[in-house]
């Protein structure tokens, strides 16, 4: 495919570019879902395409193809010079990319079990069985049981020098069951919600998920909400973990350092940050016990890489370090709006059709010194959410609603009941300055987000999020109507 | 305010005239509807004797994009999908793929072949036979629009950018067009081909710390009033400024068509999706021909004219008729394939998605019928209430009565004694929209169409007792 790379950085060598690249990216993708006892989904699918990257006279041009052919590399990099040269109409200032060094290197993603050498049957009977255990009981309506594969071989190829091999591989499977009654809708998910657990790993991530097992509980759960009470309101003490404090930290901390929101440039769009450049080294961003840490190397990350698509290599770094703001994602462009001389390697594109852009990469809350049964003793009058089940957050990344699958009340240092329809509210630096406890490395543990949606035309981004169980002071719980 | 009478949707034609003379357009790189059908024949000559349905979309997206008055991304993506799909003896398999090769493509339906050899009975339906001629109505497909070039996006911009400069503002947005042409074909007879262009100008202009946006979306370039839409935005953005914190609670709005749009999203998925209906989780579960939302509000699907117009027949190749969806507030239906129609035991409407998926099918060109009140009518007759100009972020809390949550965005304003006051903060809602749309005060006299997820075209609503629920610090 490196003789491909060739044509298009001989093309813009040629038109004396500041900088150019290509991607050549063949994707491989099996979904497999069981709805209601029958084949809900049941996709292969194979792409192979390329994306040719221009900045040339300051300014930003790409083009991309799902052909593959040397006229065609032609054809689109002369696209790309156009439009690059069409950008340059419009600017205030020279696009500079920050200093990287030339890499030929080739990276993959460690696994043990191929998941696409599993049979389709295998796969289909784990499903099948998990449906029929969770529509056993009448109550359950609808039942989604799902696993989805993905693994791309990447070509990466810059004027500056770099080739880059790389062959990523992610791994995914979760279930949902839905139950109705009397004008009440509740549902349970398991590992996760939003399609379950995905990780950057092989078959044996779904081995160890333990979906079999979980199944009648989840079942039994989704039917136990529909009596279940309200979710009361008011301020709560408020204990998450799981896939919703990931959400959390997602929402409210990920896409709020993410450096071209800051800068503005996702304005139109996703929207803008609170956290603002001059708050960099001095704000408040939590208490204390708060250390977010950005990661594209922790195993098993769905943003784990060798390089970006910057050809940065992968790297760990501070967002938020003893509570305070302490740096941003950043891609090569951007990384000198905060004088850096060196990008942090998250601008990434989801496809060889897409130009890459700022994401999120791996962030974690680090753990804490608690164990879960004392953060939950020193809570006299709080809520335990889990599973996130819907969210919403402003523009700036301020005012947040989450809501929840289940809650469990706590009174006076113990579980009681169950509750349906547990939300809470927020805005963001007050929510993270009333964490008081963080559990310990014991309950600490990666979330995939898998379907993370940004940019225009949108695009698609994967990372995750680990975490322990965390406490929250005084939440807003509930919702006036 | 006066921002209202200047909404986008009047058709200024004059300055699409000038500009498709002036700018050479860029050429498509689409795969021809010509070659889709011999691909569809070079297909079914290998899978012969067992049931083969083919789709093909192959799209052009062009997206210049700006922020801070300056292009900050600028695109061009050609895409290309085949995907085969098998259904033999109550097995099905399906493959996808972009590679057109006569290689690539017996090797894609060899592996379908293995596929379904190793799959269970799961109860797939056979293929359809044509059921009819699919009517075709409008043209949608403009060729000056699918290839408009970045240099006129660049110019566009450059010139809105200079009178934002000039006007110490700044502005963010998008420009965007293209073109996609599926074929929808199986080996019982089924042959279908579309192809319409696409173009959206959708702009956010910052007027120190108030914001404003407007936007259109149209298959004719030749449809969108640039210069109504900035002025809009400029307009919106400068009344926007030293915007003021309100108290949370229930208050009469006037939801812009925007911000209607982005309810009647998820009504279309939540509430006329056949899939939820048949599980009991719409609001119209159970309640077809009782009356759900107040009699002023009348929705409905066509997909063969007017605004909402686009793909005259489904993807499993069933002509899409008018489809009544609530009529004077009473609900008439939901959107059905051939699987929800079975379990509801009615007729299949023609809203497959491709088979098969979990989400079931929706509407996917919706309107809502207009009523007779414009904006500037609904703000003189509001003693207190709330503009607003469109959503952020919304969010869905319970399905059956449509509770959701999200914030205000780019311009909230407070009206006191029928006129606009002051710029609100922006805040959040909770609120069920069934509820909301049994509080219906009155219904905007224009409709404005909008491409997001699918075409919707919609009038301003105004409504009494809609909650906010918290508010922000902006």
């Amino acid at each position: 495919m490196f003789n491909f790379c060739e044509k298009a950085i001989e093309i813009a060598d040629r038109h004396k570019v500041d900088f150019g690249d290509i991607r050549i990216i063949k994707k491989r993708e099996q979904n497999l879902s069981v709805k209601n006892g029958e084949i809900g989904n049941f996709n292969n699918s194979t792409t192979l395409g390329f994306g040719v990257r221009i900045l040339l006279n300051g300014a930003w041009g790409f083009a991309s193809s799902d052909i593959l052919s040397i006229k065609e590399i032609e054809k689109t990099t002369l696209l790309a010079i156009n439009i690059a040269k069409a950008s340059s109409l419009l600017k205030n200032r020279e696009v500079r990319l920050a200093k990287e060094p030339v890499y030929k290197d080739l990276w993959q993603t460690p696994f043990i079990i191929d998941p696409f050498e599993i049979s389709i049957e295998n796969k289909f009977n784990l499903l099948f069985k998990i449906d029929s255990i969770l529509r056993k009981k009448s109550e359950i309506k609808a039942s989604v049981s799902s696993m989805n594969f993905i693994s791309e071989h990447q070509y990466h190829m810059t004027t500056e020098g770099s080739s880059i091999e790389q062959i990523l591989l992610t791994s995914g499977a979760g279930y949902t069951a839905t139950a109705i009654l009397n004008n009440e809708v509740q549902v349970r998910s398991y590992p996760s919600t939003h399609g379950g657990q995905a990780l950057s790993m092989g078959y044996e991530l779904i081995e160890s998920l333990k979906l079999l097992e979980n199944a009648e509980k989840t079942r039994d759960e989704a039917i136990a909400l529909l009596k279940a009470p309200q979710c009361p309101q008011g301020e709560l003490d408020l204990i998450i973990g799981g896939n919703q404090l990931a959400l959390q930290i997602h929402e409210s901390v990920g896409h709020a350092t993410e450096l071209d929101r800051v800068l503005g440039y996702e304005e139109s769009y996703a929207g803008s940050s609170f956290a603002t450049m001059e708050k960099l080294g001095k704000f408040h961003y939590g208490s204390d016990i708060i250390n977010l840490v950005a990661d594209s190397t922790v195993p098993g990350g769905l943003a784990t890489i060798g390089y970006d698509d910057d050809g940065v290599k992968a790297q760990r770094w501070d967002i938020v370090k003893n509570g305070i703001l302490k740096g941003y994602m950043t891609n090569r462009e951007f990384a000198r709006n905060i004088k850096e001389k060196r990008s942090k390697g998250a601008n990434r594109a989801d496809g060889y059709n897409s130009i890459p852009i700022t994401r999120i990469s791996n962030l974690s809350l680090m753990p804490g010194k608690y164990d879960l049964d004392d953060l939950i003793k020193e809570v006299k009058n709080g809520i335990i959410m889990e599973n996130n089940k819907s969210w919403s957050i402003d523009q700036r990344r301020l005012n947040f609603q989450f809501g929840c699958e289940i809650g469990w009340l706590i009174k006076n240092g113990k579980i009681k009941s169950m509750i349906k329809n547990p939300v809470y509210q927020g805005i963001t630096p007050a929510f993270w300055n009333s964490c008081d406890g963080i559990c310990n490395e014991k309950h600490w543990k990666l979330w995939g987000v898998s379907n993370c949606g940004k940019g225009q035309p949108a695009q698609t981004a994967m990372m995750s999020h680990g975490n322990s169980p965390s406490r929250f002071r005084k939440v807003k719980i509930g919702v006036k109507h | 305010m006066n921002s209202h009478k200047a909404m986008p949707g009047a058709v200024s034609r004059r300055y699409a005239h000038q500009t498709a003379k002036a700018m050479p357009g860029a050429v498509s790189r689409t795969m021809s509807i010509k070659t889709a059908k011999k691909i569809c024949a070079e297909i079914f000559k290998i899978t012969k004797g067992t049931q083969t349905e083919v789709i093909i979309t192959s799209q052009e997206s062009a997206l210049t994009r700006f922020s801070d008055n300056i292009i900050s991304q600028n695109i061009s993506n050609t895409d290309t999908d085949i995907s085969i799909r098998l259904v033999k003896n109550g097995k099905m398999s399906k493959v996808t793929f972009n590679q057109s090769s006569s290689s690539e493509i017996k090797k894609a339906a060899q592996n379908a072949f293995y596929l379904l050899k190793n799959q269970k009975k799961s109860g797939a339906l056979g293929l359809l036979k044509p059921s009819g001629p699919i009517a075709e109505k409008e043209n949608l497909f403009f060729k000056k629009t699918a290839e408009i070039s970045p240099a006129f996006k660049a110019l566009k911009i450059k010139n809105f950018a200079k009178k934002c400069k000039t006007a110490k503002q700044v502005c963010y947005g998008t420009m965007e067009n293209g073109c996609i042409k599926t074929t929808v074909a199986n080996n019982l007879g089924i042959h279908l081909s579309h192809k319409e262009s696409h173009v959206t100008y959708d702009i956010t202009v910052k007027d120190k710390d108030g914001f404003g946006w407007a936007g259109q979306s149209a298959n004719n370039i030749a449809s969108v009033d640039f210069d109504k839409i900035e002025k809009i935005a400029a307009l919106k953005a400068r009344l926007a400024k030293k915007p003021i914190s309100i108290k949370t609670g229930k208050y009469t709005v006037i939801l812009e068509p925007a911000a209607v749009a982005d309810f009647l999203i998820f009504m279309n998925i939540f509430g006329f999706g056949g899939q939820p209906y048949t599980e009991g989780q719409s609001f119209i579960s159970g309640k077809i021909g009782k009356k759900v939302l107040s009699d002023k509000i009348s929705i409905y699907d066509n997909a063969l004219d007017g605004p909402s117009a686009g793909m005259p027949f489904d993807f499993e190749g069933v002509p899409r008729k008018k489809l009544v969806l609530i009529e004077k507030g009473v609900a008439k239906t939901a959107a059905h394939d051939r699987k929800t129609s079975l379990k509801a035991k009615t007729k299949n409407t023609g809203h497959s998605l491709p088979v098969p998926n979990i989400y079931g099918p929706f509407p996917l060109n919706t309107l809502v019928s207009p009523g007779k009140t414009s904006v500037d009518d609904m703000i003189k007759q509001t003693s207190k209430g709330i503009l607003i100009t469109r959503f952020h972020y919304i969010n869905i809390l319970k399905p059956l009565n449509l509770e959701l949550t999200g914030m205000t965005r780019n311009g909230t304003y407070l009206i006191e004694n029928g006129k606009i006051k002051k710029s609100v903060k922006n805040m959040r809602f909770t609120e069920s929209i069934v509820n909301a749309l049994n509080n219906v005060v009155c219904v905007g006299d224009k409709t404005i169409s909008m491409s997001s997820w699918w075409k919707t075209s919609v009038p301003a609503l105004k409504i009494k007792n809609f909650n906010f629920s918290s508010s922000t610090e902006f």
